[in-house]
C-alpha cells in the first residue's frame, strides 16, 4: 500500500499531456470582454492554440498574432508588435484590453515587451487613440518555462496586477475558476446566486456555448470586465479555486491589496463542494440555503444509486490538470474507486508540498502512483507492457487512442475535449457536476459492459 | 532611493575592474550600500569584492537544482564593506544563449526580491557590446536607469562605446534609461584625454572620471582585492574614490547621440596622426 509522487524517468516526451504556457495565457484572454490578445511570435504559436481551444468549445473567436519571421529573430520583432496593436485598434473599434503574450522565440532574442508597451503608451495611443480606452499588458509566457497551467495562472495575475485598484470596500468576492468550461461557470454563479453572494468572476466564459443568433452573430467573447478587474482590490475576499490556475493572483491580491485568499480545494465531488460553500459562507457571512442541501441531496441520491453496484473497486487512471486530476481521485476516493494512477503534464515543485498529494500519501489502502512531467506513453507503456490493468480512464481528448486501442472505457473531461459532443455545456464542479461524472463514468462502464458482454444482463434487472 | 547602475564596454577594457573599484570606494569613503550583479557568463565581475571566493552563480543553480531552488542565500554573497555580489553565470562558450541567461538571472533576482529598497547603487556589470536583447535587459524598463560606459583611447573602444551608445538609444525612449557619461581607463595612449573628451562631448555626453593607468590596480587584483581595500590611502584609491564621487553628483543623464561611421572614422585619423 503506498502512493508514491515520482517524476517520469525517461528522457524525453511521447504524446504530451500538456501545450505550452502561450496556450494557458491565451485560454484565459479570451474571458475578458472586449480584449483580444497579441501573442509575440511565430504564427504557429496562435494558429495550433486557437484550433485546439475552437475545437473544444466549437466556436470562433478572435487571436491575433504578431507573426514573426526569420528577420525579426535576428534585428528584433519589436516593430511587429507596434504594427500589430495599432492594426488590432483600428480593425477592431470595440478592443479596448490587449494583452501582448509572449512566446519561446521573442524570449529568447530578448524583445523588450515591456518597453515597447510604455513607448506605444506615449506615442501611438496618445497620438493616434487620444479618445480610445485601451490597455496593454504584457504577459511574459516563454514556452520553455512552465507549461500551459503556469501560463493561465501566470496571465490571471498579470491581468489582476495591472487592473486593481482600490477605491471603497465592497461586499462582493472574487472568485477565480481556474481552467474550467462554461458548463463549470454557469454552475459556480449558480451556487453564488444561491447563497445571494455577489462576486467578480475571473473569467466568464459562459458566453462561449454561444447561440447562433437570426442576425448571423456568431462570434463569442468573455464576459468579465475591466471594473469587474478593478475592483478586485475592493473584495472582502478571494477563492482561487485551483491553487495552479489562479493561485498566484490571490497570492497578489492578498499580499498587494491585504484581500484575504483561500485557495482551493477545486470543488469536484461532494467533500470538496461542501468545503467550498463552508468557504463561501465563514467569508461572507451568508448562510447556505435549503435549496442547496436538496441539491446535495439529488447528488448524493444519484450518486447512491451507482457507487457500490458499478462504481466500487474500479481501476481508474486520471490524466490532466493537477488540479483537475486531483480533484477527480479526491471523488473516486469517496465513489470507493481506485485512481490506480495520476499523470500530471508538467513538473513543478509545488506537487510536494502540495496537502491533497499528501492527504492522498497518507490515506490511500491501495498501490497509487502519481507521476509528474508525465506524458501519455505513461499511460499506454503500463497498460500495454507492464500488465496495468484499468476499467477506466478519465482525461481529455488527446488519450483517446490509448482508450480506443486498449478498449478501455474512457469518459472525456478537462482541456480538450473535442472528440465527444458539447462537454463544454457541462459542469464537472458543484453539486451538478459530481451527479454528471458519476453518471458519465457508470454509462461509459454501462456501455463497455454491452460491448464486451460482460454481465451486460446485469443492466435489465437494475 | 537606490540608483540602479549598468555599465558596458568593450572587452578587456576593465569593465569589471572599474566596477569592483568604483563599488569598494562608493562603500568604504562615501558610505554607501551597494550590489554588484554581474551579468557577464564569465563570472568574473566580483572576485576582488569577495577576495577570490567562487561564487557559484545563479545560472548553475538553475541547471543543477532547478528555477525553485534559486534563493538569495545560495547565489548572493556579501563581501567588503558588506557589499553584496550576484553572478548571473552562463553556458559554455560557443553554446547555448548567454543573453537569455542574463534575462533569466535578472528575473529569477527580482521575483526573490534581491534589490532591496536600502540599497544605494546597484551595478550590473555587462558583457562586451550589447549584441543581443539579452544584453539590454540591464538597460530595460524599471531596471537600470543610468548608464556608464568604460573606454580608453583605443580606436576600437571607442568604436563599441560608440555601438552601445546605438543601442542606447533604442531602450532610451521606451524604458527612460539615460548615458551617465564615459569612464576612460587609460591606457596611457597618445592624446587619449583629449581623443576621449572630443569624442564624449560629439555625443552628446562627458567624461565623468578619468582613470590613470597604475601597476597598484594589477597588484591588488593578484591579491584578490580592490585597490581600496588593497591600500585605501594611495593615489589609485583616490582616483576611485573621485570617480565615486562624481558618480553620486552626476546630474548630467543624456541620450547620446552616436556618430556614423564617417565622423567615426574623421576623428579617428585626426588622432592617429598625432605622431
Amino acid at each position: 500500500m503506498s502512493c508514491e509522487l515520482k517524476l517520469k524517468e525517461r528522457i524525453g516526451t511521447i504524446n504530451p499531456i500538456f501545450t505550452c504556457q502561450p496556450a494557458g495565457a491565451q485560454y484565459a484572454s479570451i474571458g475578458i470582454k472586449d480584449c483580444i490578445g497579441i501573442v509575440h511570435g511565430g504564427q504557429g504559436c496562435v494558429m495550433f492554440v486557437r484550433l485546439l481551444i475552437s475545437q473544444h468549445l466549437k466556436e470562433s473567436f478572435e487571436i491575433a498574432s504578431s507573426s514573426v519571421h526569420e528577420d525579426g529573430a535576428v534585428f528584433g520583432a519589436l516593430n511587429r508588435v507596434e504594427e500589430a496593436v495599432d492594426v488590432l485598434l483600428m480593425r477592431y473599434p470595440h478592443v479596448k484590453v490587449i494583452p501582448i503574450i509572449t512566446t519561446c522565440s521573442t524570449e529568447v532574442i530578448g524583445d523588450d515587451v515591456d518597453g515597447v508597451v510604455t513607448k506605444l503608451e506615449e506615442e501611438l495611443l496618445q497620438v493616434k487613440y487620444p479618445d480610445r480606452e485601451v490597455h496593454l499588458i504584457p504577459i511574459h509566457t516563454p514556452s520553455f518555462v512552465g507549461s500551459m497551467v503556469s501560463g493561465y495562472d501566470v496571465a490571471v495575475r498579470d491581468f489582476v496586477k495591472y487592473f486593481a485598484k482600490k477605491d471603497k470596500p465592497s461586499f462582493k468576492i472574487n472568485l477565480i475558476t481556474g481552467w474550467v468550461n462554461p458548463g463549470d461557470v454557469t454552475e459556480l454563479k449558480s451556487l453564488l446566486a444561491a447563497m445571494e453572494i455577489e462576486a467578480n468572476v475571473l473569467f466568464e466564459i459562459e458566453s462561449f456555448d454561444s447561440p447562433l443568433m437570426p442576425d448571423k452573430s456568431a462570434v463569442s467573447h468573455g464576459s468579465t470586465t475591466i471594473e469587474d478587474l478593478i475592483s478586485t482590490a475592493d473584495a472582502q475576499g478571494t477563492i482561487a479555486l485551483n491553487r495552479y490556475e489562479g493561485g498566484k493572483a490571490a497570492k497578489f491580491l492578498e499580499k498587494r491589496w491585504d484581500v484575504p485568499a483561500i485557495i482551493g480545494p477545486t470543488p469536484i465531488g461532494i467533500r470538496n463542494t461542501d468545503t467550498f460553500l463552508q468557504n463561501l459562507k465563514t467569508m461572507t457571512g451568508k448562510p447556505i440555503p435549503d435549496s442547496l442541501v436538496r441539491e446535495r441531496g439529488i447528488a448524493i441520491d444519484a450518486i447512491t444509486d451507482l457507487t457500490h453496484m458499478f462504481l466500487a473497486d474500479k481501476k481508474v487512471a486520471i490524466f490532466g490538470n493537477p488540479d483537475l486530476v486531483i480533484g477527480l481521485a479526491e471523488f473516486c476516493l469517496d465513489l470507493e474507486m481506485k485512481p490506480v494512477l495520476l499523470l500530471l503534464g508538467d513538473e513543478n515543485a509545488e506537487y510536494e508540498n502540495d496537502p491533497r498529494i499528501k492527504a492522498l500519501q497518507e490515506g490511500v489502502d491501495f498501490d497509487m502512483e502519481i507521476i509528474a512531467n508525465a506524458d501519455l506513453w505513461e499511460l499506454e507503456d503500463r497498460i500495454k507492457n507492464k500488465g496495468l490493468e484499468l476499467d477506466l480512464i478519465l482525461g481529455h481528448s488527446k488519450g483517446r487512442f490509448v482508450a480506443i486501442d486498449n478498449m478501455i472505457p474512457m469518459v472525456r473531461v478537462g482541456f480538450p475535449t473535442y472528440d465527444r459532443a458539447g462537454l463544454y455545456r457541462y459542469p464537472v464542479v458543484g453539486y451538478k457536476g459530481a451527479t454528471w461524472l458519476a453518471e458519465q463514468m457508470a454509462n461509459a462502464l454501462f456501455t463497455d459492459m454491452e460491448y464486451k458482454k460482460n454481465k451486460e444482463w446485469i443492466l435489465n434487472v437494475w | 532611493m537606490t540608483r540602479k547602475v549598468a555599465i558596458y564596454g568593450k572587452g578587456g577594457i576593465g569593465k569589471s575592474t572599474t566596477t569592483q573599484n568604483t563599488a569598494a570606494a562608493l562603500a568604504h569613503f562615501h558610505n554607501k550600500r551597494v550590489f554588484i550583479h554581474g551579468c557577464d557568463p564569465k563570472a568574473d565581475s566580483t572576485r576582488l569584492i569577495l577576495g577570490g571566493l567562487p561564487q557559484e552563480t545563479v545560472m548553475d543553480t538553475l541547471r543543477t537544482q532547478g528555477a525553485e531552488k534559486v534563493t538569495l542565500d545560495k547565489v548572493v554573497k556579501t563581501g567588503f564593506h558588506d557589499i553584496r555580489c550576484v553572478e548571473s553565470g552562463g553556458p559554455e562558450p560557443g553554446v547555448g544563449c548567454a543573453g537569455r541567461g542574463v534575462i533569466t538571472a535578472i528575473d529569477l533576482m527580482e521575483a526573490n526580491e534581491a534589490y532591496t529598497p536600502d540599497l544605494d547603487f546597484i551595478f550590473f556589470d555587462v558583457l562586451g557590446d550589447v549584441v543581443c536583447g539579452g544584453f539590454a535587459m540591464p538597460i530595460r524598463d524599471g531596471k537600470a536607469q543610468e548608464v556608464y560606459v568604460v573606454a580608453s583611447g583605443e580606436m576600437m573602444a571607442i568604436y563599441a562605446a560608440n555601438n552601445i551608445c546605438k543601442g542606447l538609444v533604442k531602450y532610451a525612449k521606451q524604458s527612460g534609461v539615460r548615458l551617465g557619461g564615459i569612464i576612460c581607463n587609460s591606457r596611457k595612449v597618445d592624446g587619449e584625454r583629449e581623443f576621449l573628451e572630443e569624442f564624449c562631448a560629439a555625443i552628446g555626453t562627458k567624461m565623468i572620471h578619468f582613470v590613470p593607468r597604475d601597476n597598484i590596480v594589477q597588484k591588488a587584483e593578484f591579491n584578490k582585492k580592490t585597490v581600496t581595500e588593497f591600500d585605501p590611502a594611495a593615489d589609485q584609491a583616490l582616483e576611485y574614490r573621485q570617480l565615486g564621487l562624481s558618480i553620486i553628483e552626476n546630474d548630467n543623464f543624456v541620450i547620446p547621440k552616436p556618430l556614423t561611421m564617417d565622423e567615426l572614422e574623421a576623428m579617428v585619423v585626426k588622432y592617429g596622426m598625432c605622431d
